[in-house]
C-alpha cells in the first residue's frame, strides 16, 4: 500500500449561502401569502382586486412554499454535504450559479403570472409551458452538477443520503416532464395533452409524488446528513437505511390514485393506490425509526438543545403524516376527509412540522458554521422553537376539526333518506371560527420565522463568511484499490458504482407510473364509448378559461363522487365518458364551495350574473370571493380560433366548420345570455367575461349526449 | 437504555465514516418488520379479492343499487294521491317562513315581492296557484328557468309549510313587488 498523499480541497460555501438566504426570504414571503389566504376564507372582503383573489394567490402559496421555501433549502442542503460526503468541490462553479440564479428567476416568474391568472390549472405544476421549459433545464443542470460532484469524489462509498439525492432528481425529472406534456395556444397559455379521467390520473401519480420526492427524499437525505451532524451520534441501523431506501424508491410511485377514490378512473387503479399507500406505512416509518433511534444516547441534548428539539418534531411530524396518509386512503376515512380541511391538516403536518422544522434546525445548525461564528441568541431560538410548535399545533388542529365538522355534515342523513343539512352554506358557515383560529395559529408560525430571519441576519453580521473553506484529504483515491474489496456484500459494492445505482433507481421508481398510466392510456384509445360528449361551443371554452385563470377549481370540485350523500347533494356521479374532452380536468381537490359538475340549469343566468357580482346577494352569509370586474372585463378573443385548432390536434373532434365560424358561434349565444338578462333590466355587453362564464357554468353537467 | 449497553449491541461499521458520520448496523426492530409483511400481505390478499376474484363493489354496481332505490322512491311517491290542503296552525306557518327564509329568500325576496323568481304574493301563477301546484312547483322546480328542484332538500311535510307560508303572503302587496307573471287564479 502506498503512503496516501494529501491535497488541498476547498468546499464552494457562496453558493450555500445563496441558497440559505433564499431560503429565508421565500419561507417568509410564501408563509405571508398563506397567512393572507387563510385571512381571505372568513373575511371575503379581503379579496380586493382581481389579480389578489383567493383562486390566484391559493397557488402562489403552495408553490412559494414548496419550490421557493423547500426547494432552496434542498439545494442548500444538497450543495453543502454532498461536497463534504464526496470530499470534492462542487463539480462545475458556472453550473452552481446559473442553477442558483435560474431557480430565483423562475420563482419570480412564479410570483408574476400567478396573480395574472397565467396558470394552467394543474395543482402543483401551475406553471404555464415556457417556464415548464425552464424548470427542466435549470432542474437539469443541478442534476448534472449533483452527478457531476459525486463522479469525481474521493471516498469510494456513496452515503446514504447520496442515494436520497439522486432518487429525487430522477424521479422529479421524469413527473415534470410527463405531467407537463401540453399543447402551447400562446406565450403563456396551453391546454394538458391529457384529458378528464386520464389527465387526473397522471396529474396526481405527479401530485402524489411530488410530496414524496419533493417534499420526502431529498429531506430524508439532509435528515441523514445533518441530524448525525448535530447530534454527534452515529446513525442507528444501515441495514434499515437500505431497506426503506429502496421501498420507498419503488411504493411511492404507485400510491397517486389513492387522490381519486370513489372517482370516475379505472377501479382497479382506485384498489392498488391503496394497497401501495398501505404498504408504504412501514418503509417510511423506517426513516423516522432510523432518526429518533439515531438519537439514543443523546435525549439530554434533546433537552437543551432546540436545533435537535426541531429535529425531533420534524421527524416526529414525519412520521405521524405517513402513519394519516395511508390510512387516508382507506375508503372508509377518505369519503369523510376528502375535499375537507382534514386535507389541509394532513399536508401542514407535513410542510409546518416535517419541512419547515427541519428546515429551520438546518438553517441554524448551519449558518453559524460557514459564517465561522456562533449562533446570534439561543433565547430567540428557543422561543422561536415554541412559537413553531405552537403555531402549528393551532393551525393544525383546527383544521383537523373542521374538516371532520364538515366532512360529517355532508353525509349526514336522516332516517328517511333525507340529508340533514341540505344547504351547503350551512356546513361552510360551521367552520367560520376555525378558519380564524388556523390564521392565528399561521400568524404565530410566520412570526417565529421573522425572528429566525433576524437572528441568523445577526449572526451573519457577527462573522464572516468562510467563501472557500480549505481542507486536507486523501489524493490518490483509486475506486479499485481497496483492501475490505472482498468482504463487502452486494449493496456495499452497489455504492460504490454510481452509473448502475442510478440506473436501478430509475428502474425502481419508473416501475409503479409504467404499470398504472399506461394502461389507463391504451382504454382511452381503444374504448368505444358509448355516449359521445359534444365538445365545448367557443362561448364555453372562453368561459372556461375564465374558470381556470380565476383558480375557481381552487374552492370548487367538478367531480361528484359515487357516494350517496354525494349523489343526492349534487346529483348523478360524474361518468367517465363526460370528461373525454376536458383538458385539462377540472376535478379540484377542496371543496370549500359545492360541486359544480351539474350547476347546469339549476339557477338561471341572472342569477349567475348576480351572484358573480356580489354572492352575498344571492347567498346570504356567502364567503366567495366577488366578481365583479368580471361585467367589465372583455374576453380576449383573439386566440380564440387558435384554441380550437389547438384541441382539435389532441383528440377534441371540432369540424371544420366550428372552427371557421366561431366567430358568428360565440357572437350568438351571447347576445341570447345578454338579451335573457336584459328581461330583468341587467344591461350587459356580449364581449364580456362574466357573459362567457355564464355560458360555462350553464352547460356544467348538460353536455348533449349522442349516442353513437 | 444506558450507554454501556449500547456499545455492546450496536454494531459499529467501522469502515463507515463520511464526513464524520459514522453508521451502525442494528438489527430492524421485529415490531417493523412485522408491519411490513402484514401490510404485504394485507395488500396482496386485498388485490386478490378485489382485482382477481371480482369481490368488489364497483362504481358502476354501485350506481345500480341508486337507480334501482329511486325507482322505489318514485313508485313509492306514485301510489295515494291525498289532496292536500293548506296548513294554518301557527307551528307550521312559523316553520315556512323559517324554511322561506333560508332558502327562498334570496330569489323570492324577503317578503315575496320577487326578485331573481316571480312575485309570491299575487294572485298571478306561472305553474298554477293550487296547493297542489305549487307543491309540485316546488318539488321539481323549474330547473329551465332558474327555479331549483328541492325535493332531494326538503320533506314532504316541510314543502307543505312552505307552501302555505306562501300562500299566507296573498294579497300582502309588499313594497317593490315584481310585476305579474302567468296566469290570474
Ligand atoms: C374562496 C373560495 C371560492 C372561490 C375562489 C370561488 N367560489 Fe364559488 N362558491 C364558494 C362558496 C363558499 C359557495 C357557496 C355559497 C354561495 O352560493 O355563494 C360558492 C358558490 C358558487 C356557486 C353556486 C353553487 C351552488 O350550487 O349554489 C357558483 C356557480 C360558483 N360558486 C361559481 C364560482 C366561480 C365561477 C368561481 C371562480 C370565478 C368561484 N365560484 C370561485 C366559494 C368560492
Ligand atoms: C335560485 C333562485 C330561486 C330560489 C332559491 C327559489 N326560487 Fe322559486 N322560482 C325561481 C324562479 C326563477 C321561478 C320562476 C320559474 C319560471 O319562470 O317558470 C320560481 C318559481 C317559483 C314558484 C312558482 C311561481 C309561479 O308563478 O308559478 C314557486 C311556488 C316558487 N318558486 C317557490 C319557491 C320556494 C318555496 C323556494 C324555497 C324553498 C324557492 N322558490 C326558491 C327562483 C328561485
Amino acid at each position: 500500500m502506498d503512503t496516501t498523499q494529501q491535497v488541498k480541497v476547498s468546499y464552494d460555501n457562496a453558493i450555500v449561502k445563496n441558497f440559505a438566504w433564499a431560503t429565508v426570504i421565500w419561507g417568509i414571503v410564501g408563509m405571508l401569502v398563506g397567512v393572507i389566504i387563510a385571512l381571505q376564507l372568513p373575511l371575503p372582503g379581503l379579496n380586493f382586486h382581481e389579480y389578489l383573489t383567493f383562486g390566484r394567490l391559493r397557488p402562489l402559496h403552495t408553490n412559494a412554499v414548496i419550490f421557493a421555501f423547500v426547494g432552496n433549502c434542498i439545494f442548500m442542503g444538497v450543495y453543502y454535504s454532498v461536497q463534504r460526503l464526496c470530499k470534492a468541490r462542487m463539480f462545475n462553479d458556472v453550473l452552481s450559479t446559473l442553477h442558483f440564479w435560474g431557480w430565483q428567476l423562475i420563482i419570480v416568474s412564479a410570483a408574476i403570472t400567478l396573480p395574472l391568472g397565467i396558470t394552467t390549472s394543474k395543482e402543483y405544476a401551475e406553471l404555464e409551458w415556457p417556464i415548464d421549459i425552464a424548470i427542466a433545464v435549470v432542474w437539469l443542470i443541478f442534476g448534472a452538477n449533483l452527478i457531476g460532484t459525486v463522479w469525481k469524489r474521493r471516498e469510494k462509498h456513496m452515503y446514504v443520503a447520496i442515494w436520497f439525492y439522486f432518487a429525487t432528481f430522477i424521479a422529479v425529472t421524469i413527473l415534470h416532464v410527463v405531467n407537463s406534456v401540453e399543447i402551447p395556444v400562446s406565450f403563456m397559455k396551453s391546454y394538458s395533452y391529457y384529458a378528464g379521467a386520464q389527465d387526473a390520473l397522471v396529474q396526481w401519480w405527479y401530485g402524489h409524488n411530488a410530496v414524496a420526492f419533493f417534499l420526502t427524499t431529498p429531506y430524508l437525505g439532509l435528515m441523514y446528513y445533518f441530524l448525525p451532524k448535530a447530534a454527534g451520534r452515529p446513525v442507528f441501523s444501515y441495514r434499515l437505511s437500505i431497506i426503506h431506501f429502496w421501498s420507498i424508491v419503488f411504493l411511492y410511485m404507485w400510491a397517486g390514485p389513492h387522490h381519486l377514490l370513489f372517482t370516475s378512473v379505472p377501479e382497479w387503479t382506485q384498489t392498488l393506490g391503496m394497497v401501495f399507500s398501505l404498504m408504504l406505512i412501514a418503509p417510511s416509518w423506517g426513516g423516522m425509526l432510523n432518526g429518533l433511534l439515531t438519537l439514543r444516547g443523546a435525549w439530554d441534548r434533546v433537552r437543551d438543545d432546540a436545533i435537535i428539539k426541531f429535529m425531533v418534531v420534524s421527524i416526529s411530524c414525519y412520521g405521524m403524516a405517513t402513519l394519516e396518509g395511508p390510512l387516508l386512503s382507506i375508503r372508509a376515512l377518505n369519503k369523510v376527509a376528502h375535499f375537507t380541511d382534514y386535507i389541509v391538516a394532513h399536508v401542514h403536518v407535513g410542510a409546518l412540522g416535517w419541512n419547515g422544522m427541519l428546515t429551520f434546525a438546518i438553517l441554524y445548525w448551519l449558518i453559524p458554521k460557514i459564517y465561522n461564528t456562533k449562533l446570534h441568541s439561543k433565547k430567540m431560538l428557543d422561543l422561536h422553537f415554541w412559537m413553531a410548535t405552537l403555531g402549528m399545533l393551532l393551525y393544525v388542529c383546527s383544521m383537523y376539526f373542521a374538516g371532520l365538522t364538515q366532512g360529517l355534515m355532508w353525509l349526514d342523513m336522516d332516517s328517511d333518506g333525507y340529508l340533514k343539512y341540505p344547504n351547503f352554506l350551512d356546513t361552510v358557515l360551521k367552520l367560520i371560527p376555525f378558519y380564524y383560529l388556523r390564521a392565528i395559529g399561521g400568524l404565530i408560525y410566520l412570526l417565529g420565522a421573522v425572528l429566525m430571519a433576524y437572528n441568523l441576519f445577526k449572526t451573519a453580521c457577527s462573522g464572516q463568511l468562510e467563501v472557500n473553506e480549505e481542507v486536507l484529504v486523501d489524493a490518490n483515491f483509486n475506486l479499485e484499490n481497496h483492501e475490505d474489496e472482498e468482504e463487502e456484500g452486494v449493496h456495499r459494492w452497489l455504492e460504490g458504482k454510481m452509473g448502475l445505482f442510478l440506473v436501478l433507481t430509475v428502474v425502481a421508481s419508473v416501475a409503479g407510473g409504467l404499470l398504472e398510466l399506461y394502461p389507463t392510456y391504451l382504454i382511452e384509445g381503444t374504448k368505444n364509448h358509448q355516449v359521445v360528449v359534444k365538445p365545448y361551443t367557443p362561448l364555453e371554452l372562453e368561459g372556461r378559461d375564465i374558470y381556470i385563470k380565476n383558480g375557481c377549481v381552487n374552492c370548487h370540485s367538478q367531480m361528484i363522487r359515487a357516494i350517496s350523500a354525494e349523489t343526492k347533494r349534487f346529483g348523478n356521479a360524474t361518468t367517465f365518458a363526460e370528461d373525454l374532452y376536458e383538458h385539462p380536468f377540472l376535478w379540484g381537490s377542496k371543496r370549500t364551495g359545492p360541486d359544480l359538475d351539474r350547476i347546469g340549469g339549476r339557477y338561471n343566468n341572472v342569477w349567475h350574473y348576480r351572484h358573480m357580482e356580489a354572492p352575498v346577494s344571492m347567498s346570504p352569509g356567502s364567503i366567495m370571493p366577488a366578481y365583479p370586474f368580471m361585467i367589465t372585463n372583455k374576453v380576449d378573443t383573439s386566440t380564440t380560433q387558435t384554441k380550437l385548432k389547438a384541441l382539435r390536434v389532441i383528440g377534441v373532434p371540432y369540424t371544420d366548420d366550428e372552427i371557421d365560424q366561431w366567430k358568428e358561434s360565440y357572437e350568438k349565444q351571447a347576445l341570447e345570455i345578454v338579451e335573457s338578462l336584459k328581461a330583468d333590466g341587467i344591461d350587459a355587453k356580449t364581449d364580456t367575461e362574466i357573459i362567457a362564464l355564464i355560458a360555462y357554468l350553464q352547460k356544467l353537467g348538460k353536455h348533449d349526449a349522442i349516442k353513437k | 437504555m444506558s450507554k454501556k449497553q449500547d456499545k455492546n449491541i450496536d454494531p459499529l461499521m467501522m469502515d463507515h465514516d463520511y464526513d464524520g458520520i459514522q453508521e451502525l448496523d442494528n438489527n430492524l426492530p421485529t415490531w417493523w418488520i412485522g408491519l411490513f409483511i402484514i401490510t404485504i400481505i394485507y395488500g396482496a390478499y386485498f388485490v386478490t379479492d378485489h382485482l382477481i376474484l371480482g369481490n368488489q363493489v364497483s362504481a358502476e354496481v354501485y350506481r345500480e343499487q341508486e337507480v334501482l332505490m329511486a325507482q322505489k322512491a318514485k313508485e313509492e311517491s306514485k301510489a295515494p294521491s291525498v289532496k292536500l290542503t293548506a296548513l294554518t296552525d301557527a307551528a307550521s306557518l312559523a316553520s315556512g317562513k323559517a324554511i322561506y327564509m333560508k332558502n327562498c329568500m334570496a330569489c323570492h325576496g324577503l317578503e315575496g315581492q320577487g326578485v331573481v323568481g316571480p312575485n309570491l304574493t299575487d294572485p298571478f301563477w306561472i305553474h298554477g296557484g293550487s296547493v297542489d301546484k305549487i307543491v309540485h312547483t316546488i318539488k321539481v322546480g323549474v330547473p329551465a328557468k332558474g327555479m331549483i328542484a328541492w325535493k332531494s332538500q326538503l320533506k314532504p311535510q316541510k314543502i307543505l309549510e312552505v307552501t302555505s307560508y306562501i300562500l299566507s303572503l296573498q294579497g300582502s302587496n309588499p313594497a317593490g313587488a315584481k310585476a305579474p307573471e302567468g296566469a290570474k287564479e
